[in-house]
């Protein structure tokens, strides 16, 4: 029992975190009860920067944060929205004046256990076996996730999730007030407590009535079956109790407990002092700091991975505005359905009042067919859904986006203390020696040397976090690929971007990555290749398996060959250059198959109907393709590869510049020979084709290397005969065509070839009969100049 | 034992609704048979406190009916969207039977369908002889309908002429039927309501007008939700055609059923079984009707040119056939899935030869 009997009993207000209905309740009980303390659920290593949570600058939805600081990486993070009970209640008790408390075990033995097991791993090699069982059982988990305690206030990867707008059955001892609501038939546990509340019109009855639900509760429900858990669980709460007890040997008379439901009866029965001081002795401790950063809501909701968080912030921030309106159930339900038309319509989409009614309607009569008394948010979706979105429930997932959760971005204050962000920055900084200067200066970094190259890491690191510190003048250029010339200055602004990246992550690297793979979900085809590219410039190894995830889903689904055909070169660099910088990159290989394989079957449609500038893009592209598939080396990959080339080189209507350039491609990789390759230009540039088109088989076949032209005389004569056997007009009309394709020789190839017409030397060699022979010659006339000639030569005179 | 060839909802099945008016003691709206309750328990099954059980008429999501009902409890009136073999027509006549105990007040929806269809005709020798009177009124079922306060319904919405269409906007917003010859009207009594049936597979043919679809609640209908349920209802389905046309072939093989559907399955949701790698969709609806098609096919393929065991090439085509309905672009999409997905599978070889040499 109570160590002295004269101790002032604590009133416990057992609340359902992010809870809006507890939060309203639990302020009107607080107004009511007038206490001298109030001690909340939370991390007494926060007290610092408690009081901050009052000033006119905070915003919330906001986070506290607590780290480590030499890892920065071991933290926990506290979200807060206005309609949580806790935010209330210290926004209360900051107000009124009156000490506030965080009464949770400290994160300092929480972190604690998380860093002795970083060490740990980072020994592993010598001592496996010599750990103690029960550390072994428990260390995994709490490095992972430091702190995943039964509040959920840990924060995972975000891994994005489907909509799914069912109310999963919630675990009793997260939400047990869920728990219950769902046992009285209540699909929200929300609209449960609204209910509850109404129906007794008396806030402070009600968490008398929790404490006695939640006794009851945890009589039966089943103690933990892990040990470790339970000992933490244990730890916790008889911390909560020490806590109270120092306040009450203080000489506190009216002493207010906030916390999660489900402790509300463990903190109602005082066991014995020296059994909690017992459960709390050689705790291991390490430094921790505290800070606040800008949350958002998107966040806060399971949607993006948060464990327990809430399903729906921006619905119970409605609930919670609502009810400090005073409406009615039904008026929530109209100005609710009221804001999902008002933003359809804003999106061009059939939304009338008419339908609002009929939606608020069929959300009532759902509600009375399920014996629910009031409509909860299913009801509200299911009811949207039937009157708003016809045939598409695409509109449901933007009020989903919109709505149900809710785009709010948080605030602090500017005196704020600074996020492990920053500091993982500044640390950066001094290591790397690149100051932070308000004037630009610029840096010629040679990455073969290792501070250069770390340095080119943070720059395009922090370009992918926003913070516009340097800018990338040029790579390469004069003095080869190994230099990157940055324009390095630094902003006011940027150290305000930098708190907002706060949220990605405690490190440059980390933050980098998760915003990076957050970035990914969202990219298309040709954004994603650009992605992996920057990610490799960064040097962040743990995003490129995420992005090739994403971007071998895009690949399969689109139906793009040329955005495929772009991808294509940027994933055969990370495939070479992977291996250099130590990246798995099969998976990227797996990409790179799928992309050839679904090029090559998609090619011959893509490359059909092209006009002249949609075929010079195309060019590129199917060069580009070329020397990726080439430099591959895959057997398969080429096979396939140039069965589509011979398809393309004999596919009728195929643009003249394609074909051309097929053909050239299949001559070097030496699929056709000479002849082969002859015989097809001289198809191409028989009379049956436009001039044009002839003229644009050769550009594709030629441009870009004379040199074939100048060793290969078959191939000389045909384009020589074909350009003498145009007429007059037609030739002025293909001339800068013609010209245009030589342009891109070398110049001692064009001269070389220039020299070669000057000498005439294809006629001489002609194999075709009757070549360069104007029709129209006299016979007669000149065969009598033959003697004369045979006198001049010194030959024979020939009969005539 | 009846001689018809298919009875109505009501007829089949009148013991279990019989019973259920019986134990149903919740509260009816006007005009209806049962408490919504009641039809909810009707359409999904169940196991009423006397020990009776009701059998299921709709498997799946059970949120759907309960948004159906509810509509029907509210004026709006009801349209089930679906891509063909989805259940709509069974779901309309069945919520129809136990709603208002008749699921006879049906209009099918065509191109030709007139507006007669859906408000009145008239009987022509009585006009002739005796002018404009009621006893010369041709009554259609949504008439009926309204007059007795039931259900109607209105199968294949979309084919209905647009401007045909518009005529029930006047019935589903004013509850009314103008009748100006006569110069009177019909108000509809407390009870009536519309189900309305649409394909949204070939969209387009007769978009509703936003004023008319304004009058509609929506559910949609989906594909079975779980493989083994879709197996379940294919190879029931193709043992029962078998036997009606009897094909003197074995029936197939679960595993080739199980193939079949999982390729449907992979292409129409455009992912892998195995939830690992995206696929591209083909154009065409892939419901489980067309896997029926597909399985029955083979089998009479086999029966007739094979030796009675249904093998993959007698699949192959079938498939081929039913995945590429547009030449060009399901062609590319088929071609990708053979060679990245089924060309990789253990055990798939056959199916993938057979395939290729039918592409």
């Amino acid at each position: 029992m109570s160590p002295s009997a004269s101790a002032a009993a604590p009133h416990i207000f057992g609340i359902r975190h992010h809870g809006p209905g507890s939060a309203q309740s639990l302020r009107k009980a607080l107004e009511a009860m007038r206490p001298d303390i109030l001690l909340v659920e939370g991390p007494p290593d926060a007290a610092e920067v408690l009081p901050l949570l009052a000033h006119p600058q905070m915003q919330p939805p906001v986070a506290l944060l607590i780290y480590v600081p030499e890892t920065p990486n071991l933290s926990v993070y506290y979200p807060f929205a206005i309609f949580s009970p806790e935010w209330q209640a210290i926004h209360y008790g900051l107000t009124s004046n009156i000490p506030v408390r965080f009464m949770d075990l400290p994160q300092a033995h929480q972190l604690a256990e998380a860093v002795q097991e970083a060490r740990r791993r980072a020994s592993q090699e010598e001592p496996p076996e010599a750990m103690p069982e029960e550390a072994q059982a428990q260390a995994p988990e709490q490095a992972e996730e430091p702190a995943a305690t039964d509040d959920g206030q840990g924060e995972a990867d975000p891994q994005p999730l489907p909509p799914d707008f069912q109310f999963p059955v919630p675990d009793p001892r997260a939400d047990p007030l869920g728990f219950l609501a769902q046992a009285a038939g209540y699909s929200d546990g929300e609209r449960w407590w609204e209910h509850m509340v109404e129906q007794r019109q008396n806030s402070a009855g009600v968490f008398e009535a929790i404490l006695e639900a939640m006794t009851a509760a945890r009589a039966e429900i089943p103690p933990l079956d892990d040990t470790a858990e339970a000992r933490h669980e244990a730890q916790r709460e008889a911390f909560m109790r020490k806590t109270i007890r120092q306040a009450q040997k203080e000489g506190f008379e009216r002493i207010a407990v906030v916390c999660g439901a489900w402790h509300a009866p463990a903190l109602a029965d005082m066991p014995p002092a020296k059994d909690d001081n017992e459960l709390l002795k050689g705790l291991p401790r390490t430094k921790v700091q505290a800070t606040w950063i800008p949350w958002t809501y998107d966040r806060i909701s399971s949607y993006s991975g948060y464990g327990a968080g809430v399903e729906s912030p921006g619905w119970y921030h409605h609930l919670f505005t609502s009810a400090l309106a005073n409406h009615t159930p039904t008026e929530v339900a109209i100005h609710w359905m009221t804001r999902v038309a008002r933003l359809l319509r804003s999106e061009g989409l059939d939304a009338s009042s008419a339908h609002v009614i009929e939606a608020v309607r069929l959300a009532e009569a759902l509600a009375a067919l399920r014996d629910c008394p009031l409509p909860g948010l299913p009801e509200m979706n299911e009811a949207a859904l039937g009157v708003f979105c016809f045939d598409t429930d695409l509109p449901l997932r933007l009020v989903h986006r919109q709505l149900i959760v809710g785009n709010v971005l948080g605030a602090v204050p500017d005196e704020t203390p600074m996020v492990p962000l920053q500091q993982d920055l500044s640390r950066e900084q001094k290591r790397l020696r690149l100051p932070p200067t308000s004037d630009w200066k610029d840096y010629d970094l040679d990455l073969r040397k290792p501070t250069d190259l770390e340095r080119s890491h943070l720059l395009h690191r922090l370009l992918l976090l926003g913070v516009e510190w340097g800018t990338l003048q040029r790579s390469g250029g004069g003095k080869g690929t190994f230099h990157e010339l940055w324009r390095v200055q630094w902003q006011p602004e940027l150290a305000v971007r930098l708190i907002e990246a706060g949220r990605w992550g405690n490190t440059i690297l980390a933050a980098a990555t998760a915003r990076t793979c957050d970035e990914a979900t969202r990219a298309d085809l040709s954004a994603l290749g650009n992605l992996i590219e920057q990610v490799l410039l960064a040097h962040l190894p743990d995003a490129v398996p995420y992005i090739t995830q994403c971007l071998e889903n895009q690949a399969a689904l689109t139906s793009d060959v040329v955005q495929m055909m772009r991808t294509l070169p940027g994933l055969a660099n990370v495939l070479r250059y992977g291996d250099v910088r130590k990246t798995d990159t099969t998976a990227v290989g797996h990409v790179v198959n799928g992309l050839v394989v679904r090029i090559c079957i998609g090619l011959p449609g893509a490359c059909s109907s092209l006009n002249d500038e949609a075929a010079a893009a195309m060019f590129k592209l199917l060069v580009a393709t070329n020397d990726v598939i080439t430099m591959l080396q895959h057997p398969e990959h080429l096979a396939q590869w140039q069965a589509v080339l011979t398809q393309l080189a004999n596919q009728q209507g195929m643009h003249g510049m394609i074909a051309g350039r097929c053909v050239r491609l299949l001559l070097d990789q030496r699929v056709f020979d000479h002849d082969e390759a002859a015989r097809r230009m001289g198809l191409s540039l028989s009379l049956a084709n436009e001039p044009a088109y002839a003229a644009a088989w050769i550009e594709g076949f030629i441009r870009g290397s004379g040199a074939l032209l100048v060793h290969d005389t078959t191939l000389w004569q045909v384009l020589d005969g074909w350009v003498t056997a145009l007429a007059g007009d037609t030739f002025t009309q293909i001339l800068p065509l013609l010209r245009r394709t030589f342009a891109t020789f070398e110049a001692p190839e064009r001269r070389s070839l220039g020299e070669r017409v000057r000498r005439g030397e294809a006629r001489g060699v002609s194999p075709r009969p009757g070549m360069g022979t104007p029709s129209d010659l006299d016979e007669e006339r000149a065969r009598a100049v033959l003697p004369l000639v045979a006198d001049l030569l010194g030959l024979p005179r020939p009969e005539v | 034992m009846t001689t018809l060839l298919r009875e109505h909802a009501e007829q089949q099945f009148a013991e279990e609704l019989a019973v259920l008016t019986e134990v149903d003691a919740r509260s009816r709206p006007p005009s209806w048979k049962l408490s919504p309750w009641a039809v909810m328990t009707y359409l999904m099954g169940g196991k009423l406190d006397n020990g009776f059980t009701v059998s299921p008429k709709y498997i799946g999501n059970r949120r759907l009916i309960e948004i159906a009902i509810a509509t029907l409890a509210t004026d709006r009136a009801l349209l089930l969207l679906g891509v063909p073999g989805t259940a709509k027509s069974w779901v309309s006549e069945h919520l129809a039977a136990a709603i208002s105990g008749d699921s006879t007040m049906l209009v099918q929806g065509t191109a030709g369908t007139s507006e007669e269809a859906i408000r009145y005709g008239w009987n022509y020798a009585r006009l002739l002889a005796e002018g404009p009177s009621p006893a010369a009124l041709v009554p259609s079922p949504i008439m009926r309908a309204m007059e007795g306060g039931g259900i109607a319904r209105l199968e294949e919405l979309t084919r209905v002429p647009a401007d045909v269409q518009d005529t029930l906007i006047t019935v589903l917003s004013e509850k009314t039927l103008p009748i100006p010859e006569l110069n009177s009207e019909m108000q509809a009594r407390k009870g009536f309501n519309l189900i309305a049936t649409a394909n949204d597979r070939d969209r387009g043919v007769n978009d509703l007008s936003s004023a008319l679809k304004r009058r509609f609640n929506t559910v949609v209908l989906p594909l079975p939700a779980s493989a083994e349920e879709e197996v379940e209802i294919v190879r029931r389905r193709v043992e029962s055609l078998g036997r009606m046309l009897e094909l003197p072939a074995e029936p197939p093989a679960l595993e080739e059923i199980r193939r079949v559907v999982q390729i449907f399955r992979e292409l129409r949701e455009g992912v892998t079984a195995d939830g690992k790698t995206k696929l591209k969709s083909p154009s065409s609806t892939l419901s489980t009707a067309e896997a029926i098609s597909v399985v029955n096919n083979g089998l009479s393929l086999a029966a007739h040119f094979g030796d009675g065991r249904m093998q993959s090439h007698d699949v192959a085509s079938g498939l081929t056939g039913a995945v590429v309905k547009d030449p060009v672009q399901d062609r590319v999409v088929w071609l990708e899935y053979l060679e990245t997905v089924v060309k990789e599978r253990k055990g798939w070889k056959d199916l993938y030869r057979a395939c290729r040499e039918v592409v």
